[in-house]
């Protein structure tokens, strides 16, 4: 499955930055934590060192319980051996807050303090923060940066796509509507972007090649086929003369049947070829509403009399007055291609059914017992038998009218009939 | 009948002028503008066969001076170029027919004729062929003076034989002849055994002779023994 470049930038930014949170929201924590536990021992120092400096050498020990109901934090209690303090040490400690009705944590520094002589532990505290309430701010700080992030990822990628790529995916609408085979000039719009330049510049280097060969070529077919018209008049002029001579032998008029057949295929071959050119080159643009019905009322009598040389049975069922906006001469050349096809291509003693409706074009014709090669059907020279006397253009003559109307042509094997299907 | 043929096609011009010589046609032939308008300008024509590709320019030209000078000489085109554009430049410059190459001679035999006969109308457009008379415009054919029932298709084939007489006709000229506009779309010639069964059978049972000759592996000829 393709997807849009943008969605994929997007989804490798997006991996980018949740892995980056993910990962700084913990180291993020910790290092907060630390910090805040630094600052609070320091605090706690401080107070310890203030209070040998600037309170010890003024207490007396009588002073004590007065100090410690007037602090809340800093107590001086005796020493014992439960709460012995030989040097300074610090920990973690929960107290129960009865106001909040909550367990508060505490960080607590010991340190041994003299006092009049007397051995004393001082003991000083300072109220932290609840982890937990830690976590959820960071964790809320993150989630918003984290969106935020992905907001705006978003719409500058989105941006930036709509901006930035604009002459790409204009360069790309224009090789979207190029076909070899239509007059319609490319052009690039110019562009500051010094790679969509080059592309541009690749690109219509490519069709301007490409269109030339394949102008040529046409030309080619186009003269070729005409060049070769007045030879064959030549050749079918004489065979005509050479058969008005009294003494034609039954072999030399054997040889004479066969040259007239031949010289009649190739006749055939050079005029379709002609044509298959002439609507490439856009010979036959004029549109008008062409009845489809009046052309089968036209061409009926005649292909059903070539169809009788074979036994088939023709059956046209046009169920209603089908007109359409076309060319009339390439509606008439469709139109007998399609029957001729069907005559061509079918056996003895078979059938053609022939529907026609306002959406679509049915011939429904009975011939070889196994389904046609759909990859090959349209191609020129295709020929599905070789001893058909098909010149193996019908079927892209059909094929380019198709296309230059801008219909469809769809091909089915069905119970051993084979079905053109036209929609309009 | 008196014909030019205008065309640079050497071969081609000699090959038109000895079929037609055996069917009262004289053809004098011109390969070049210059050599054509010469001869435009001193002869009296039936019927100019023109080649629109000459050494010495566009076959175009003629016409514009055969306009020019008044003359009602009737033109068949005869070219190789076939496009809808040079088509109807012909006909506006006053061409009366068009054949695209390659052509059956007897085509072509028939085309000068009918052309011919248009442009001499007077009153009355027939063609006799001892007891055979056909109406070209009323479309009928009677024999010994009684109309017969023939279809469209069988005068047409009557014509063309009469036209071509003493001529073997292959069948696939016959048939490309019958199909008109269709005949690139032919597949199968067989149906001409059918037509000129019928219209043998038509021509017989008026108590028409036979002129309807088979020649044995190639065609038809209509022949007066």
């Amino acid at each position: 499955m393709t997807k849009k470049l943008l969605h994929k930038t997007l989804r490798a930014y997006l991996i980018f930055s949740v892995i980056v949170l993910l990962i700084s929201a913990p180291l993020f924590y910790f290092m907060i934590e630390k910090l805040y536990i630094e600052d609070a021992d320091e605090a706690l120092f401080l107070r310890k060192n203030e209070f040998i400096k600037y309170t010890v050498p003024n207490v007396k020990e009588a002073d004590i319980p007065i100090w410690n109901k007037m602090n809340r934090d800093i107590k001086i209690e005796p020493t014992t051996p439960s709460v012995s303090a030989l040097k300074d040490t610090v920990f973690y400690r929960h107290f129960y807050d009865t106001l909040y009705q909550e367990n508060e944590p505490y960080r607590i520094l010991n340190a041994p303090v003299t006092i009049d002589g007397q051995p004393y532990t001082f003991s000083a505290r300072i109220n932290l923060v609840e982890t937990d309430d830690l976590i959820q701010s960071i964790t809320g700080l993150f989630a918003f940066i984290l969106l935020f992030l992905l907001v705006g990822l978003y719409f500058i990628t989105k941006r930036l796509s709509i901006h930035l790529w604009k002459p790409f995916y204009k360069t790309l609408d224009t090789i979207e509507q190029f076909e070899i085979d239509k007059a319609i000039v490319t052009n690039f719009s110019k562009t500051d972007i010094e790679e969509f330049e080059r592309l541009n510049q690749a690109i219509s280097k490519l069709i301007q090649k490409n269109t030339a060969i394949y102008n040529s070529q046409r030309e080619f077919i186009e003269n070729a086929a005409h060049e070769l018209q007045t030879p064959l008049a030549v050749f079918q002029a004489h065979i005509d003369m050479l058969m008005q001579h009294a003494d034609v032998t039954q072999g030399q008029s054997d040889i004479l049947t066969n040259l007239n057949t031949a010289i009649s295929r190739l006749n055939k071959l050079n005029k379709n070829l002609l044509l298959l050119s002439k609507i490439e080159r856009n010979q036959y643009v004029s549109r008008e509403n062409v009845s489809i019905n009046t052309i089968f009322d036209k061409q009926s009598t005649f292909f059903i009399e070539q169809a009788e040389a074979k036994n088939i049975v023709v059956s046209i069922e046009l169920q209603e007055e089908v007109t359409l906006k076309c060319n009339p001469i390439l509606a008439e050349i469709l139109i007998s291609n399609l029957f001729l096809n069907a005559i061509q291509h079918n056996i003895y003693n078979g059938y053609i059914q022939i529907k026609l409706s306002k959406q679509s074009l049915t011939f429904s014709n009975t011939g070889i017992k196994h389904p046609l090669s759909k990859k090959q059907l349209f191609q020129r020279f295709s020929k599905i038998n070789s001893s058909s006397q098909g010149n193996g253009l019908g079927l892209s003559i059909i094929k380019k009218i198709v296309d230059t109307n801008g219909w469809a042509i769809n091909y089915q094997y069905l119970n051993d009939v084979h079905h053109f299907e036209i929609r309009f | 009948m008196k014909i030019l043929i205008i065309e640079d096609e050497q071969v081609l011009a000699e090959s038109i002028k000895s079929y037609f010589k055996a069917n009262d046609v004289l053809c004098e032939i011109a390969h070049t503008i210059e050599q054509s308008l010469d001869k435009i300008g001193i002869y009296e024509y039936d019927c100019i066969l023109l080649d629109l590709m000459l050494p010495d320019g566009n076959g175009f030209d003629i016409l514009s001076e055969l306009k020019k000078q008044g003359k009602t000489e009737g033109v068949i085109i005869i070219s190789a170029k076939e496009t809808l554009e040079t088509r109807i430049e012909g006909f506006n410059l006053g061409a009366d027919d068009y054949l695209t190459k390659p052509f059956h001679l007897s085509e072509l035999l028939v085309r000068i004729q009918a052309l011919v006969r248009r442009k001499n109308f007077k009153g009355n457009n027939s063609i006799e062929f001892n007891e055979l008379e056909i109406d070209v415009l009323a479309k009928s054919v009677s024999v010994k003076g009684k109309k017969i029932d023939v279809t469209k298709k069988e005068i047409d084939l009557l014509l063309y034989l009469i036209g071509n007489k003493n001529r073997v006709l292959s069948k696939s000229a016959i048939a490309e002849h019958l199909s008109g506009d269709m005949a690139d779309m032919l597949d199968n010639h067989d149906f001409v055994y059918a037509h000129i069964k019928n219209l043998k059978k038509k021509l017989s049972e008026a108590g028409c002779d036979d002129y309807i000759k088979t020649v044995y592996g190639l065609g038809y000829k209509w022949q007066n023994d």
